[in-house]
């Protein structure tokens, strides 16, 4: 009879998703709960109950996977971002640029007031601009949701997205660099890497469709193609060390924009998108410790609170010139609440440069919690009071 | 509700309304956005008139009551332009044709205003499967007789318009070989069709439509979906056959040629209507619908067989000299052009062809839409 701790570690993982599965469709059907927050409200409890089952390091297959259906989810969100637009009314990409840079701003100060070390307060400040394409997207998808608001959202993610990449990988350069403290080395350093990922995705985006027209399959499915397309892009940028996030997101980007042909793929690639969802967001809060986000609490709500505020007043500060309603646009800004995925894993792949910031930092461990099961939720909401999702009894 | 009393109103007079498509630049779907462009059309004054339809991913527009081709022209160019920089300013597409090639009819959201709630519960799916789009043109008649002298005289050219119109050959991903299969919803409705063969408004008031209300199954003019019908309180008949153009300029030839038509009739040098007309009148339909320009007509007098092409061709001829008179000669010569070239279906079948996919082909007519 093998040890039960054996036992456990090898059915940690398939138990944890397949009962976050379970009980965010149970969930979902009895409150209408998105069901990704359930899946983190899950994969938490379980990781607080069995801690050495759902340990993953930062080359483990589950950590790969994440990084893969994180990918998916980023390449599908890319294929929904028309820069032309951005082009034509200049307020989306001002409201996006000032929201960020006033979130950046207020976390910095509030967390250098409560006498954390600059770099530190920094890194926070950096990981706090960005908004989870994850969540926004599931939920937007879940919801079916169409209209401003939805657009919107959509294109502030990015750029918020692209921005906090920028930022967070300056701020470790800086750290990385600080023995010989050139800020310049810094900056060019992150600057190629975001350069190198970005090619790389806008090289498998032209060829691509390019394939798929060449084998004439385009009325038919994209989805297979991108996939794999996103499997080798995500390979890649580990190899390379380069960004998947933005590399995976420029694949989208550019697949769209190069319009070497129209294709279709399934909204969240179909049932095994679905299925690496689920496992991504147990996993984005397997990492937390119980202790930590106590800890962590207070400071965290704080700044939570905070950078919701900062998000949604500068969001709506530039709806009306936008060309939307204030409501919208407060709505807009609200709904920009999820962050964890893409902390989870942007830390991730930090770690092992010798950054362990979550562990470092319990405030985080609790934002990132909180913000994964409360932050859809919030989305949602949004979309539900701005009218963009069909409603329910029509069906 | 009595039928109101036939309002007189200046001869040969003509407006338009266009249903339109709003479409996702992602994956070019139809998008439940005529709130957010609607809201933000409000801010300035629209030269016209721009109201929501039945779901949320299509709206209407209609230009102002014109004598002649260039201010008709003109206005619903403005028009065009007003909307195609709002829907930019929003990531909305803007585009004509009858049908949306690839949607999914069950994906339509109602616009919420008690009339379409109701007459979404009335008509279940079918409320959902009329996502598409038409043209209407309004003629101004002196009296509610002559309005429905015109109405009758004009069923035998009724394929005529459909044929030039038609740009509807797509329905749920699928060529339906039609050219304008938008119709074939309009048919589902129990109301659709023709009108009753009456020619004067007093007879049709008393021994039509009030003997209709009492049966309790109409309440109004509304709720007829004719082809042709009368519109008392503007004093007009309204054509309703045309499937949306892809563009703007077609939406006004196509109001000329129905005004010359209108004018020429007028003269009554025409043998008049009779109720036998209609015996060929759904056959005729359906040839123009199914065939398009290479659809075959059988003369509702004659009996004889005519190329539907041959015969929009005369016709337009015989109008030249009331075109001239009303300043719509440009517009007879781009419905010639049409008969030529092909109409929208057959643009849209090549776009298909050309890109491969049913996004290429709304790719397509946005961007036609625009005028580019």
């Amino acid at each position: 009879m093998p040890d039960i701790q054996v036992i456990m570690t090898e059915l940690g993982w398939p138990l944890a998703i397949a009962l976050a599965w379970l009980s965010g469709e149970l969930m979902h059907r009895w409150t209408r709960l998105p069901r990704i927050s359930v899946y983190g409200l899950v994969g938490f409890l379980m990781a607080q109950a069995l801690p050495a089952a759902l340990s993953s390091g930062a080359s483990s297959n589950v950590t790969m996977l994440a990084n893969l259906a994180f990918g998916l989810i980023l390449f599908e969100f890319g294929y929904r971002i028309n820069l032309n637009w951005l082009r034509i009314n200049p307020w989306i990409a001002v409201s996006g640029l000032a929201e960020s840079a006033a979130t950046f701003g207020v976390v910095y100060l509030i967390s250098h007031l409560t006498g954390m070390p600059s770099l530190t307060s920094l890194l926070l400040a950096s990981l706090a601009m960005s908004t989870s394409p994850a969540g926004v997207l599931r939920v937007i998808n879940e919801e079916d949701s169409a209209g401003q608001v939805t657009e919107r959202v959509l294109h502030l993610v990015a750029i918020n997205c692209v921005l906090a990449v920028f930022v967070f990988k300056v701020v470790v350069g800086f750290w990385v660099f600080q023995t010989s403290g050139s800020l310049t080395q810094a900056v060019s350093h992150s600057l190629i890497e975001l350069l190198v990922s970005a090619a790389m995705g806008a090289v498998l985006g032209f060829i691509v469709p390019a394939v798929l027209r060449r084998l004439g399959a385009i009325a038919q499915d994209g989805t297979i193609a991108f996939a794999l397309g996103v499997i080798l892009l995500v390979a890649m940028a580990r190899a390379f060390d380069v960004s998947p996030v933005l590399a995976t997101l420029t694949f989208g980007l550019a697949a769209r924009h190069s319009r070497v042909a129209f294709s279709r793929t399934e909204r969240n690639f179909g049932g095994i998108g679905e299925l690496l969802t689920v496992l991504l967001f147990v996993f984005a809060v397997s990492t937390l410790e119980w202790e930590r986000v106590v800890a962590g609490l207070g400071l965290g709500v704080v700044l939570l609170l905070a950078r919701f505020v900062v998000k949604a007043a500068a969001v709506a500060a530039f709806s009306h010139a936008g060309g939307i309603s204030w409501r919208k646009g407060l709505l807009t800004g609200i709904a920009l609440s999820p962050m964890s995925v893409f902390v989870t894993l942007l830390l991730e792949q930090t770690k092992y440069m010798g950054i362990v910031l979550v562990d470092e930092l319990a405030a985080l461990a609790a934002m990132t919690l909180l913000l994964e099961v409360v932050g859809p939720i919030v989305t949602q909401r949004a979309l539900i009071w701005a009218n963009e999702t069909p409603a329910k009894e029509e069906h | 509700m009595p039928l109101e009393p036939f309002k007189s109103s200046q001869p040969l007079t003509m407006g338009v309304e266009l249903e339109l498509q709003l479409v996702s630049l992602s994956d070019f779907d139809l998008t439940a956005s005529s709130p957010d462009l609607l809201h933000l059309l409000s801010r300035k004054p629209f030269p016209g008139n721009v109201t929501p339809e039945i779901t949320e991913s299509m709206i209407e527009i209609n230009s102002d009551v014109h004598t002649n081709h260039s201010e008709l022209v003109s206005q619903l160019q403005l028009i065009r332009d007003t909307l195609v920089q709002a829907g930019e300013q929003l990531n909305i597409g803007i585009c004509g044709g009858g049908t949306h090639p690839f949607q999914k009819w069950s994906d339509r959201r109602i616009f919420a205003k008690p009339r379409f709630k109701e007459v979404s519960e009335l008509y279940g799916y079918l409320a959902k499967q009329f996502t598409i789009f038409g043209q209407h043109v309004h003629i101004g008649c002196a009296s509610g007789d002559d309005a429905l002298f015109l109405l009758h005289s004009l069923s035998r050219y009724v394929p005529h318009f459909i044929a030039l119109s038609s740009s509807s050959p797509y329905v749920q991903g699928n060529d339906t070989l039609f050219n304008s299969a938008r119709l074939n919803s309009v048919f589902a409705f129990p109301m659709s069709g023709r009108a009753p063969f009456m020619q004067r408004w007093s007879t049709f008031e008393h021994e039509y439509f009030s003997k209709m209300e009492h049966t309790g199954v109409i309440k109004s003019m509304k709720d007829f979906y004719w082809d042709i019908r009368p519109k008392p309180e503007f004093g007009t008949i309204e054509l309703r056959v045309c499937d949306t153009p892809l563009t703007v300029e077609r939406a006004a030839a196509l109001a000329v040629y129905l005004q010359a038509l209108c004018r020429y009739l007028l003269e009554r040098r025409e043998e008049a209507p009779a109720e036998d007309d209609y015996l060929v009148y759904n056959y005729n339909r359906f040839q123009a619908c199914r065939f398009g320009l290479d659809g075959t007509l059988v003369h509702p007098k004659t009996y004889e067989s005519l190329s539907l092409r041959e015969d929009i061709l005369t016709t337009l001829r015989k109008m030249e000299p009331h075109g001239a008179a009303l300043g719509g000669t440009a517009g007879l010569q781009h419905l010639m052009q049409v008969t030529h070239e092909g109409s929208d279906a057959h643009y849209l079948r090549q776009q298909f062809d050309r890109s491969g996919s049913a996004e290429g082909m709304v790719d397509a007519a946005i961007q036609r839409f625009r005028g580019g």
